[in-house]
């Protein structure tokens, strides 16, 4: 479980107000074990830092922050990141790109490559793993980059608008694919989006964040029946949970 | 997968193909065909001006083209080519280390990039043949000073493009990498070299251009052997055919380690979109 | 951010400091009469530039032979640089030529300038273009290369003339680029002016060099060498300022 209680983070500026910024302020949030958040806000509301605070990637000024009641002061072998913008080794073919995470924890070669190439069948990418990454499509690189999260085993997946760069056909086809993923094996999730569909679609409760300074505003439940299937976009609960959504997104918008 | 075609077209036969060249160069020439003949287009103009100006200071084509190959011929060329070949290996060698290194701390912390940036600017703006005096100075009229020059033509743009190379790495993938676990030492090794390989290569390339030039340029200068001093003898001698012949030869050493280069090159940075 | 600027001028202040102190502890040690000491380049120096003559009337006519032929270099090099750039037939005939140009050193050609135009300010003209003008006209081709394709496609469907994309579109794309080739060339131009002093031409800064050499007053030498470097960098300077303030929006792009 991850726990944040009334979590800051400032930026730039060793006095307040010198031409820092504070990105967050008090945040509180749970996420139960196995669970599926998606967290959506307009630019400046601080998703990205949170999620990095997360990941152990930069520090945080005021507040808590534990998982399974250890407190986050690094990267760690429970958590995973996928990027929005693949992060891929442009140089290393698909295995070596799935391999990274294993091979920095000192698995043995072997068995690195086995569990590599069996995630690299899990996302579909068999034939490819010779393949560099300039020489895949944008959803192909995505799935490597998934691949190489899923291999380290996290018990959380942490994923910062994966699908944004992506065009809507394989958005779709790749939201499909986690979520296929996701009810074969149920890892704890934090799934950042900007797209109220993809929020409504992919989470189990929906946070919704304020800009300036970055602030929880409220978070939503969403009263679907998994596994979600396509159809559930017609649905009546899926249309009111999204509407409320841009009821309140709009308003931030014109701030 | 390119979709294959049923038929295949007829293909003519080209003047190439008559001349029974290999494919490579064949492909070569129909690609560059415009340049190969304007090179071929300059030779002749050239040799046509040198008949008919009749000047002391321009030798028809063929005439130079003689020169060179009495060069190839007559041992001359060969020693000299060693001597000069000698100081740049060397010169090149310390180059390619000092600014690797230099190049490499500048450009991963930035404590250093502000210590020497001011420096390491200066003297690549500044222009490197100043120092021949000062070498000189220093170090008489050995080797020594022949491969300082060399050092001080090709070391800084070594070194420029090596720190702009690792700070310029992708942000995202030292993110990445630290996400993973990595630390310090496997992020250098994994990531930051890696990445930063293209740039440094062009570096290393530029710096393989002025390691050339500052040979010829300290030879002519400091130590009257190799090429540069045999440029300068027949120069004296008013012998233009022979100095173009040795600029010549000077331009195909530059292309031949240019194209060493490249080769590297392109082997290690096929990944490169 | 005063405090970053200070810091990092007395980080240079120490490297400073450390090379100087290098430099006399070297000198301490070695034999070599010929090496001058810190406080004697500097008097060096100062000799130079107030005390004797000879350096301002060097610098003087070395900077004729280097402002005619920086002046013909730009003069040849842009026009044709802007050619090739818009001109696809044009670039791949030079092309070649440009290669060959890049490559080959100035300097063993020298001496058949000289057989050509004698002795006189002409031919280190001539050769301070020699060493300028590829770097001028390479740069400001890929300026013009660079210019995105969008921006002329969008002028024309606005019915602009051929004259009016180059006023309006193609040359204020391409001024950063060609002030990046204005200032290697410049850096180019130096080179030549002294290197044809010191082969050939004994005359200018290279005839003091040469002379102060032969004397062996080493201080003079090194001062000379410094004076040099401080002239390049304060014209470099300028150049960055007047670029500064003419093409403001763009980033560092330069070849060679």
């Amino acid at each position: 479980m991850i726990r944040v209680r009334g979590l800051s983070k400032q930026f730039g500026g060793v006095d307040h107000g010198n031409g820092s910024v504070l990105a967050l302020s008090e945040i509180d949030l749970e996420v139960r074990d196995n669970e599926f958040i998606t967290v959506i806000g307009p630019s400046g509301c601080g998703k990205t830092t949170l999620l990095r605070i997360i990941a152990g990637l930069i520090p945080y000024d005021r507040g808590e922050i534990t998982i399974d009641g250890k407190p986050v002061t690094g990267p760690g072998p429970d958590r995973a990141v996928v990027f929005q913008n693949f992060a891929l080794m442009p140089w290393a073919d698909v295995l070596a790109n799935v391999t990274f995470g294993l091979e920095i924890r000192g698995t043995p070669k072997d068995e690195s490559q086995a569990k590599a190439k069996e995630l690299i069948k899990l996302v579909g990418l068999e034939n490819f793993e010779k393949r560099l990454p300039k020489e895949l499509s944008g959803g192909m690189q995505q799935r490597v980059g998934l691949a190489r999260a899923l291999a380290v085993n996290p018990k959380i997946l942490l994923m910062d608008e994966p699908f944004g760069s992506l065009d809507e056909q394989t958005r779709r086809l790749l939201q499909e694919q986690l979520l296929r993923l996701w009810e074969h094996e149920r890892k704890t999730v934090v799934f950042i989006t900007h797209s109220m569909d993809e929020a409504v679609m992919l989470g189990d409760r929906v946070m919704l964040m304020t800009p300036r300074p970055g602030r929880v505003k409220e978070m939503i439940d969403v009263p679907l029946k998994r596994p979600r299937l396509r159809e559930l976009e017609k649905s009546s609960a899926f249309l009111e949970v999204k509407e409320y959504l841009w009821e309140n997104l709009r308003v931030m918008q014109v701030e | 997968m390119k979709q294959e075609t049923a038929e295949q077209p007829v293909v003519k036969s080209t003047t190439a193909e008559k001349m029974r060249l290999p494919p490579a160069l064949r492909r070569f020439l129909r690609n560059n065909a415009l340049e190969v003949l304007a090179l071929l287009g300059g030779a002749a103009i050239w040799e046509a001006l040198g008949w008919g100006l009749g000047l002391q200071w321009l030798p028809p084509f063929s005439k130079v083209m003689e020169a060179l190959a009495q060069f190839m011929h007559s041992g001359v060329i060969l020693a000299n080519v060693g001597t000069s070949l000698q100081a740049l290996m060397i010169g090149f060698g310390l180059s390619l280390i000092m600014g690797l290194v230099v190049g490499a701390l500048m450009g991963r912390y930035r404590y250093v990039e502000k210590a020497l940036d001011v420096y390491v600017h200066a003297l690549f703006v500044c222009p490197s043949i100043v120092f021949a005096p000062v070498f000189f100075a220093i170090f008489g009229l050995s080797d020594a000073s022949r491969i300082a020059i060399i050092v001080v033509y090709a070391m800084f743009v070594i070194v420029i493009n090596t720190a702009t190379a690792i700070r310029t790495v992708d942000p995202s993938l030292v993110e990445m990498a630290r996400a993973f676990g990595c630390r310090e030492h496997q992020i250098f090794a994994r990531i930051l070299l890696p990445a930063s390989l293209p740039l440094v290569f062009a570096g290393i390339r530029l710096g393989m251009g002025r390691a050339v030039k500052g040979m010829v340029n300290g030879e002519m200068l400091i130590a009257f052997v190799g090429l540069g001093a045999l440029a300068q003898k027949y120069g004296a001698q008013f012998d233009a055919a022979k100095v173009f012949a040795i600029a010549m030869v000077v331009l195909i050493i530059g292309l031949f380690t240019n194209w060493l280069v490249q080769t590297f090159e392109h082997r290690l940075t096929s990944w490169v979109d | 951010m005063k405090n970053d600027a200070l810091q990092d001028w007395g980080l240079r202040l120490v490297v400073f400091a450390a090379v100087v102190g290098a430099w006399e502890l070297f000198l301490s040690r070695s034999q070599n009469f010929l090496l001058p000491k810190f406080t004697e380049m500097v008097s060096g120096l100062f000799q130079l530039w107030f005390v004797d003559n000879r350096f301002w009337e060097a610098l003087y006519i070395s900077n004729q032979a280097l402002l005619l032929g920086y002046a013909v270099s730009l003069a040849v090099a842009i026009p044709l640089g802007l050619a090739a750039g818009r001109l696809r037939w044009m670039d791949r005939l030079l092309n070649p030529y440009v290669g060959v140009l890049l490559a080959m050193p100035v300097a063993p050609l020298i001496p058949i300038v000289i057989i050509a135009l004698g002795l006189g300010l002409s031919s280190r003209v001539f050769i301070v273009v020699l060493f300028a003008f590829v770097f001028i006209t390479v740069n400001t081709r890929a300026g013009v290369r660079a210019v995105d394709p969008s921006l002329i496609e969008m002028a024309k469907s606005f019915g602009a003339s051929e004259g009016q994309i180059w006023r309006r579109i193609v040359i204020p794309g391409a001024m950063p680029a060609i002030f990046a080739g204005m200032r290697i060339g410049l850096g180019r131009a130096i080179t030549g002016m002294v290197m044809v002093e010191l082969l050939l031409v004994a005359s200018g800064l290279g005839r003091l060099l040469l002379e102060f050499s032969g004397r062996m007053q080493s201080d003079l030498v090194f001062a000379t060498v410094i004076a040099v470097i401080i002239e390049a960098l304060a014209l470099l300077a300028a150049m960055r300022a007047i670029e500064r303030r003419i093409a403001r929006w763009a980033p560092d792009i330069s070849v060679g």
